[in-house]
């Protein structure tokens, strides 16, 4: 098959998570596909509204909910403004899973602590799900969420439910002027909640996404807990077209996005131009 | 196989040929606006090909990634959309008399295109062509194929060469597709004998003319170009540059390409791929507004190092043929050559420095 022929998914199901970000679950309208499909978190496809062009995205669900795909998408451009347009029913296509993923494997048997700030908990919630539907095989499990403002928060219902959780520690906060007067959480910068939270370093990895001012702050917190270059992971988002290695667009220095990315350790990062 | 001497008339014969048996045969073409250019078109007779005319405007590239193609139609309809897939399989062409550099950059791009993900609108393409290269006498003080590992009588990426001798061509067979072009009537009635005559001798002349241009890239410049990110040299190169892309749009390697929607009617549409250059401000920038590459600085480097170290170090191979096309075209003046010229003093100084 051509290699930019997608398969055609049906929006399932629309869940608005924000003002301007909405969670899309999708499903494959031929049953052989899905029943084919897999996927590990970390992994993106290149997502169409016919007519308007191809965007991509995350899968934001997890390779453990096997029916359907999610995608949280925030309305900025022409295909995302367009798929806010589409009502469930709608048809969309899909490319991938592309990219390499988290190293899960390697996770086994260790802690994890997850930062995530804004609309960046989406790469990182298809890794936490991943990790809580197979709880038994991971020590501590950490998740350090922050956002602008009370209303910019995402997976409010899946944020409360961890919460609940005695087998996960939740530290929320939204920044200083970003509360609402029922806010309960912090209010606080998420690399002053990541000191809070103050996860242990020892068997641990870190997960890391978010806006590049949050994490340019993040990192050294997580430098200064013990965590080493190599157990800290985030993802870049570089623009890409293809996703397979041949539009030319992603690159940052020798690497190629879209192939040997996006997931990267901090280790790898370092070794980058500053050319994203 | 060896080498065999092919008339003019036994080549004739054999464009004819193929263009009887349907397939398309496109070789340089004097432009019908100004017989100074050229274009490789299709040609119906060998009289029509300008084998000794000037270096055609374009590369061979858009015969195998087209300036804009079709990668899919829809149908929307109220239950859904309709796709109709395109064709990979294409009908045979040859292409006849290719510039040295021209077949070379179609090779290259094999890596890029084929790795991991093949993409099989690129090589059905290449499965139906057959590149018939000939010997060129070098064009001008822009030429440097010499420089990047190629040269006027390279082979790369023909399938058979045709090299000017007395008595008609010497044909050296690279493929075996070549070699079974080479076999076929009418070139099989031609003699086998070179009479002596060899590629070697035959084409010193425009090899040492055109390795005056610009000496060899040396073999340290990817990797000292991967350590050059940050280097001065880079801050003012491109302040006249326009950003217009028109060096990668000529360019036989340049293969950046975008994907968008044509909307055509109420209902249908196509996706299309087409031509797309870093040199755009567009290029990189996010949805978001946020440009990783915010000055033309910062896009010409990309286009240098792309060129010069991600490729290389990558594919093991220059993605840069030394046609000479961006600098004759440039508008404003930015010349590769020079450039290159340049970066390999500034790293045969910097490199010795540091050893010192």
């Amino acid at each position: 098959m051509n290699l930019y022929q997608p398969y055609l998914m049906r929006i399932e199901e629309i869940t608005d998570e924000t003002p301007d970000v909405r969670t899309y679950k999708l499903k494959f309208k031929d049953p052989k596909v899905a029943a084919d499909f897999n996927f590990a978190a970390g992994q993106f496809g290149e997502y169409s509204v016919f007519g308007e062009g191809e965007s991509t995205f995350c899968i934001a669900s997890p390779p453990t909910r096997r029916d359907y795909i999610e995608c949280s998408v925030k309305s900025v451009g022409k295909v995302t403004q367009a798929l806010r347009r589409l009502d469930v029913g709608a048809t969309l296509g899909f490319r991938g899973p592309y990219g390499n993923s988290f190293p899960l494997e390697q996770m086994k048997g260790r802690s994890i602590v997850f930062i995530a700030g804004g609309i960046g908990l989406a790469p990182v919630r298809s890794l936490i799900w991943n990790v809580l539907d197979l709880r038994d095989m991971f020590k501590d499990v950490t998740i350090v969420y922050g956002a602008r403002k009370v209303a910019d928060l995402v997976y409010k219902r899946e944020l409360a439910e961890w919460a609940q959780r005695t087998d996960a520690k939740l530290f929320q906060a939204v920044d200083p002027g970003g509360q609402t007067p029922d806010w309960k959480g912090d209010v606080a910068l998420v690399p002053v909640l990541l000191e809070k939270a103050a996860p242990k370093a020892d068997d641990a990895f870190a997960v890391v996404c978010g806006p590049p001012i949050m994490i340019k702050f993040t990192l050294p917190v997580l430098t200064k807990l013990g965590f080493p270059d190599d157990r800290i992971y985030t993802t870049l988002e570089n623009r890409m077209k293809c996703g397979i290695g041949k539009c030319g667009r992603c690159n940052v220095g020798p690497v190629y996005v879209c192939k040997d990315g996006p997931v990267f350790t901090l280790a790898q990062m370092k070794q980058l131009p500053q050319d994203f | 196989m060896t080498p065999k001497i092919i008339s003019e008339s036994a080549l004739a014969a054999l464009v004819a040929n193929l263009v009887a048996g349907q397939v398309r045969v496109i070789a340089p073409v004097r432009a019908k606006d100004n017989p100074e250019h050229a274009d490789y078109l299709p040609i119906r007779r060998l009289e029509d090909a300008a084998f000794n005319g000037p270096l055609p405007r374009r590369s061979l590239k858009e015969f195998f990634l087209p300036p804009t193609e079709v990668l899919l139609r829809y149908r929307q309809h109220k239950d859904g959309v309709d796709l109709e897939e395109v064709r990979t399989t294409f009908p045979p062409q040859v292409i006849l008399g290719a510039r040295p550099c021209d077949a070379a950059g179609v090779e290259i791009l094999d890596k890029v295109m084929g790795w991991d993900y093949r993409d099989e609108l690129w090589f059905g393409r290449r499965e139906a062509t057959t590149i018939i290269g000939l010997a060129c006498p070098g064009v001008d003080d822009s030429c440097f194929c010499s420089a990047v590992g190629l040269g006027p009588d390279s082979t790369k990426g023909s399938d058979l060469l045709l090299v000017p001798c007395d008595g008609g061509y010497l044909a050296q067979a690279v493929t075996p597709k070549g070699e079974a072009l080479l076999n076929k009537e009418p070139l099989q009635a031609a003699p086998d004998a070179a009479a002596g005559q060899t590629v070697e001798a035959l084409w010193q002349g425009p090899r040492e003319k055109v390795a005056k241009n610009l000496p060899p890239v040396p073999s340290t410049l990817p990797e000292w170009l991967a350590k050059s990110f940050n280097h001065s040299y880079w801050n003012s190169l491109a302040l006249r540059c326009h950003g217009c892309g028109a060096c990668a749009s000529l360019c036989p390697t340049c293969h950046c390409f975008d994907i968008v929607d044509q909307h055509e009617h109420y209902d249908q549409g196509e996706r299309r791929r087409n031509w797309d250059s870093c040199q755009t401000g567009k290029f990189t920038l996010h949805a978001s507004n946020y440009n990783p590459r915010k000055t033309q600085s910062e896009r010409f480097r990309q286009r240098v190092t792309h060129k010069f170290s991600i490729y290389p170090q990558r594919f093991n191979s220059l993605l840069c043929t030394g046609c000479g096309r961006c600098a004759r075209v440039c508008p404003a003046g930015m010349n590769l050559p020079e450039i290159l010229g340049e970066l390999t003093q500034l790293a045969g100084t910097e490199v010795k420095g540091a050893s010192e």
